[in-house]
């Protein structure tokens, strides 16, 4: 249970819960707050909802801006003990504290989010209301923007759970009670959930569960109040990679039964107005450094993880200058599928040591692509990430048969 | 034997279309426009659906969210003279699409795979 909760109006039930996640957000969470209790007044007016802060006992005054922000829905504030950080630890307690409420849907929201509009608040929560398990929103994206996104998390959780979610990595999601029932009993929860790796575990878990899945379409970018997105990336990588392969042991008996892959429904085409994705700007050269030292630095560990068909590849692909880099999607498909496979029969520190090394694989995977779609449109670099996720499919068998 | 609906406003596609399929082991029905489109999917439970996306006074596509909406998976595969649609972002909840030709090759093994898909109930 929450270490701290404060309920003011005492608030024992409610048809639609929202959490919004929080740790120091006393600039935006005020904002955050405003628009989803419009969303919840436009959109869903007769029935009971309440506002959840999930909060890691800030020290900026967060609490004070979620009850004074304006707005129609009693609130509630729960807290983890001071010092207790991690994204993770409040989803925890918006479990817990939801569960009581005995909802008929549960969204979260992050605090942060400088562009949110009353909208999502229907685009996340409509679907939900009519059947759906869990709503996974669909944001525009440059193409160069989330590549841990596009190049291993979409292709992965595509081939082995058959599903096509797109940005199943995103903070934001809604989903129903009976999801809920599934969280509450965690099959994995380690110290990665309990940071970045919640938001994949979310949708993993959504996806292994088998309830109708739904895309929102949001019609428009994700802007953060505060975005670097290398800050931390390291941590991140191994928190969200390391939490797919660990779900992969838990859904085995799942994922080998998964042949090809479906489509999901859609929701929020309606929006007829959408924004255009800003550029992202790659330092290439910096990426093929990175890749050719990262190699160099964790060669010990790549020999012990990948055969030799593997290590020759590797070797032929940093042979390669940056003009004529190329890094196969078919060899990045076997590498993903034999550190999966490897990672399974690992000791703690060697899972660690492993998702190191993965780590300059992906970024030489990032410069490969970043040079095969640099003319393309975005929705051309669209189709070639779809061509790719069709090579993971092709190579499912591989993984079962490495698996075991 | 799987059963397939065809729905296209062209005549010649639909009977092309249910010649080829027919002769490759399907059972083939067809409509011509997206009218009581999801009371015919209901009664008559095909295991596929072939739905063009441009046909005189029906959206493929809205079409398409509706199937979607309805029977959450039951394969659609969108057929089209242009890829231009793949603009449009209501076209990922189609399982495939292919561009209309007298080669049937790609619909067949698009077909294929579609109804070879498998997730575990």
């Amino acid at each position: 249970m929450a270490f701290y909760e404060e309920n003011p109006n005492s608030i024992t039930g409610a048809d639609i819960v929202v959490g919004i996640p929080s740790y120091n957000e006393v600039e935006s969470v005020a904002r955050t707050v405003e628009q989803i209790d419009k969303g919840l007044s436009e959109y869903f007016p007769d029935l009971k909802s309440v506002i959840i802060n999930l909060d890691n006992h800030s020290s900026d005054g967060t609490r004070e801006a979620f009850f004074s922000a304006p707005g129609k829905f009693p609130r509630i504030y729960l807290s983890t003990a001071p010092g207790v950080r991690g994204k993770g630890h409040n989803i925890r307690n918006f479990f817990e504290k939801a569960a009581q409420l005995s909802p008929r849907a549960l969204a979260v929201v992050e605090a942060d989010i400088k562009n949110i509009s009353p909208f999502w608040i229907r685009n996340l929560v409509g679907p939900i209301l009519k059947g759906a398990g869990y709503v996974c929103p669909l944001y525009i994206r440059h193409k160069y923007e989330a590549t841990l996104t596009s190049l291993i998390i979409y292709p992965l959780l595509r081939s082995l759970y058959g599903r096509r979610v797109r940005q199943a990595n995103v903070g934001d999601y809604a989903f129903s009670p009976q999801l809920l029932d599934t969280y509450l009993k965690p099959p994995v929860w380690n110290q990665g959930v309990d940071d970045f790796g919640i938001d994949i575990w979310m949708t993993n878990i959504a996806l292994a569960s088998r309830v109708p899945v739904v895309q929102a379409f949001m019609g428009a970018r994700k802007v953060h109040r505060m975005m670097d997105p290398m800050a931390q990336f390291h941590v991140l990588f191994k928190e969200v990679v390391g939490a797919i392969f660990e779900l992969m042991q838990v859904y085995h008996d799942y994922w080998v039964q998964v042949k090809w892959s479906k489509p999901t429904a859609l929701s929020g085409t309606d929006i007829h107005e959408t924004e255009t994705p800003l550029p992202v700007d790659i330092n290439i050269s910096r990426l093929h450094e990175r890749f050719t030292q990262g190699l160099e630095q964790y060669q010990g560990t790549l020999e012990r993880v990948f055969g030799p068909m593997v290590i020759t590849k590797i070797q032929e692909i940093s042979s390669m200058d940056l003009q004529h880099f190329s890094f196969p999607a078919q060899t990045w498909a076997t590498i993903l599928f034999d550190a999966a496979a490897a990672f399974s029969r690992m000791s703690a520190d060697e899972k660690s040591s492993l998702l190191d090394a993965l780590l300059p694989l992906y970024l030489g995977r990032v410069l490969s692509f970043v040079k095969k779609t640099e003319r393309m449109s975005v929705q051309q670099a669209e189709e070639y990430i779809e061509n790719e996720c069709m090579i993971f499919e092709e190579n499912k068998p591989y993984i079962i048969k490495v698996w075991t | 034997m799987p059963k397939i609906l065809v729905v296209d406003d062209e005549e010649h596609i639909r009977l092309l279309y249910s010649e080829e399929l027919k002769e490759a082991g399907y059972e083939v029905i067809t409509a011509e426009n997206g009218y009581k489109l999801l009371e015919r999917i209901e009664e008559e439970k095909p295991d596929l659906v072939i739905l063009d996306i441009k046909m005189v006074d029906y959206n493929g596509l809205d079409l398409l969210q509706d199937i979607r909406n309805q029977f959450y998976d039951l394969p659609v595969i969108l057929s089209t003279a242009y890829d231009t649609f793949k603009e449009d972002m209501k076209s990922i909840a189609a399982d495939f699409y292919v561009v209309k030709s007298f080669d049937l090759t790609e619909l067949k093994k698009k077909i294929a795979m579609a109804l070879e898909t498998r997730l575990p109930g």
